[in-house]
């Protein structure tokens, strides 16, 4: 066997060699960067020296930083539920149809996956924006109101609902396709016992689909986690604060600010914040 | 948990209550009442298909305004309903327009889009079948945990590698190339930990151990008896590497300052940007357009490739 460890080692190689070098590289450059400041001495330009844990310190007192995380918490709890419950049903509903109207359907709601998430936010932020609205076309024929997509109250929402148009049917063909691995015995089995289709829906097909749906959750709170395209896109279009996201607000700390190192200590404490969320899931999730 | 034990319960006895703690006494014992009555119904009929074609037009609705849009010029876009069509219809204009404005440079992006994503399609594909192969075929030391140790990274922020990532390949003068933006997205931890799971399931060992026995060496094992075998795996991982990389903005928004390098997704962001900046022509014609274009060969493929997303893409979720 110990020839078979060399080979193991040879088909591993290439995906280490792209691994280390552009994966793990430039987390662990991230974490020694994070260790800097930049500070003024004197009356020269400011310098980066050694700060320890400086970064970490401001970060978690850092208004912006935890408007960002708030705004993904609100989405982990409304979001992702709302599509997540509207892929279970668009998956038990279609599950039930036959012919081409399902078949168009499963390929529709399965589309904007496909699409790329800088061209839909696009196409979105045109649906929204005031001068362009057709909502506010119509809005504005049937009693001259206007709803603003794009103020600051509304604007996270906005973002929500082009996130849901995005992800709703990848997470219901998922869906989808563990139903149909469901055995068909168990229904036959539940209607000899006596249960109605809604007993069925909620004490089988419910049951079974829930490894997926934590899957499918975690998934989603790891993307939310990383929402940056659509708020970024949007930004020429209306008011998109800078600390919608903490995506967004690190970009810019690092491309707009050059500050590169609290960059640095705010993509890390993001990384051990999802860790920390998503990890008892994942290990739950793989031990079963 | 799962569906490897409740699959196994087919037994009519006791399936209505498969093992699991969400489930317990949901079903208790039937209720005669129940017998008969509205068992085999479902939701009626004219209700499923009236939700289900709520959501098919609101998944429709921002295909609606290109498709209204791509008809209309610059002005018409302000001045009539975003989702009906424009008369008189401004089409080909519009189609010359794109591809004339700035010397063509849409025509530009779209091959650099081309070359991104097969380059990285092809590369990224290649590198997670062997890897995948070494997780499910070999064992070597500390296996298992090297994949979760991968496999924990799809955890990490994407803005945590890219920044770091940008001073890295300014270094070594990668910066503003092509090579900057293929390079780096070869790494798809999850494309490996789906090649694996499609390598467990479709590739027996008992095929490797006789393969062996004839005399076949470890690489002609894995080309040309592995390989062949793996299609569905192979065409899915590369669909979803497609999708990546066709899609990909982050990246190539930081490592890429000129313009004529740009992938599609970046370009048409930078004439929305010019566009609505003060001051600068709107081309919202030539956006609307492009747009419908650049989704072309993601929608193409999926038409084509339906088997492969409806089963394949789920493989790794509903594993378990």
């Amino acid at each position: 066997m110990r020839q078979h460890r060399k080979t193991a080692f040879l088909f591993l190689a290439p995906f280490l060699t792209v691994f280390v070098a552009f994966y793990l590289t430039p987390v662990i450059y991230a974490i020694y960067l994070s260790l800097f400041i930049r500070k003024r001495v004197g009356i020269g330009p400011a310098k980066e020296v050694l700060g320890g844990m400086a970064n970490y310190v401001r970060a978690v007192q850092d208004g912006d930083f935890l408007n960002g995380l708030k705004n993904m918490f609100v989405f982990g709890v409304v979001q992702v539920p709302v599509m997540l419950g509207l892929a279970i049903v668009l998956a038990l509903l279609l599950a039930e149809s036959r012919g081409i109207f399902m078949k168009v359907c499963r390929t529709t709601f399965f589309m904007p996956y496909g699409i790329p998430s800088a061209i839909g936010a696009l196409i979105w932020g045109y649906l929204y924006s005031p001068n362009l609205s057709p909502f506010n076309q119509v809005l504005g024929a049937l009693h001259g109101g206007a709803i603003e997509f794009l103020s600051p109250g509304v604007v996270l929402f906005s973002i929500a609902n082009i996130v849901t148009w995005t992800w709703t049917g990848y997470n219901m063909i998922t869906l989808f396709a563990a139903l149909q691995n469901i055995p068909t015995e168990l229904y036959e089995a539940a209607r000899v016992d006596g249960a109605t289709h809604w007993d069925i829906v909620r004490s089988i097909k419910i049951p079974l689909l829930m490894p997926t749906l934590k899957l499918l959750f975690i998934f989603s709170v790891i993307g939310t986690s990383q929402l940056f395209t659509e708020a970024f896109v949007l930004r020429p279009l209306g008011y998109v604060a800078d600390n919608i996201t903490p995506n967004l607000y690190l970009y810019l700390t690092a491309a707009r600010d050059a500050n590169y190192s609290y960059a640095g200590a705010l993509a890390i404490l993001l990384a051990l914040l999802i860790f920390v969320i998503s990890g008892p899931f994942l290990r739950r999730i793989s031990s079963s | 948990m799962g569906l490897k034990q409740t699959s196994a319960q087919t037994d009519p006895g006791d399936a209505t209550v498969p093992a699991g703690p969400p489930l317990g006494n949901v079903v208790a014992p039937p209720i005669p009442a129940l017998r008969g009555d509205a068992a085999t119904s479902s939701v009626p009929g004219a209700l499923r298909n009236l939700v289900l074609a709520a959501f098919l037009l609101y998944c429709l609705l921002p295909a609606t305004w290109i498709i209204a849009a791509m008809t209309k010029d610059n002005g018409q876009i302000f001045s009539t309903f975003g989702l009906w069509f424009a008369n008189p219809p401004h089409f080909f204009e519009n189609l010359i327009g794109l591809f004339t404005y700035q010397n063509g440079i849409f025509l530009r992006w779209f091959g650099n889009s081309l070359l991104y994503a097969g380059s990285i399609t092809l590369g990224s594909t290649l590198i997670c079948a062997m890897g995948g192969y070494a997780f499910s075929k070999y064992d070597f030391p500390s296996k298992q945990l090297l994949f979760n140790f991968i496999l924990g990274t799809i955890m990490v922020p994407s803005t945590a590698l890219v920044l770091p990532l940008f001073l890295m390949l300014n270094k070594v003068g990668l910066v503003n190339t092509m090579w900057g933006v293929i390079l780096p997205s070869l790494v798809n931890p999850f494309g490996l930990y789906l090649m694996k799971t499609f390598w467990d399931s479709g590739f027996p060992n008992e095929l490797i151990e006789a393969s062996r026995l004839e005399g076949a060496n470890e690489w002609q094992i894995f080309w040309r008896i592995g390989i062949p075998l793996m299609q569905t795996g192979l065409v899915t991982v590369a669909l979803l590497c497609f999708v990546g990389a066709w899609n990909n903005f982050f990246l190539p928004l930081i490592v890429l300052s000129q313009d004529s390098l740009y992938p599609l997704t970046l370009g048409l962001n930078i004439w929305n940007s010019v566009s609505s900046a003060a001051g600068g022509k709107p081309v919202y014609n030539l956006i609307a357009l492009g747009s419908l274009i650049s989704v072309l060969p993601l929608l193409i493929a999926f038409v084509v490739l339906g088997k492969y997303w409806r089963g394949g893409l789920t493989a790794g979720a509903t594993k378990g």
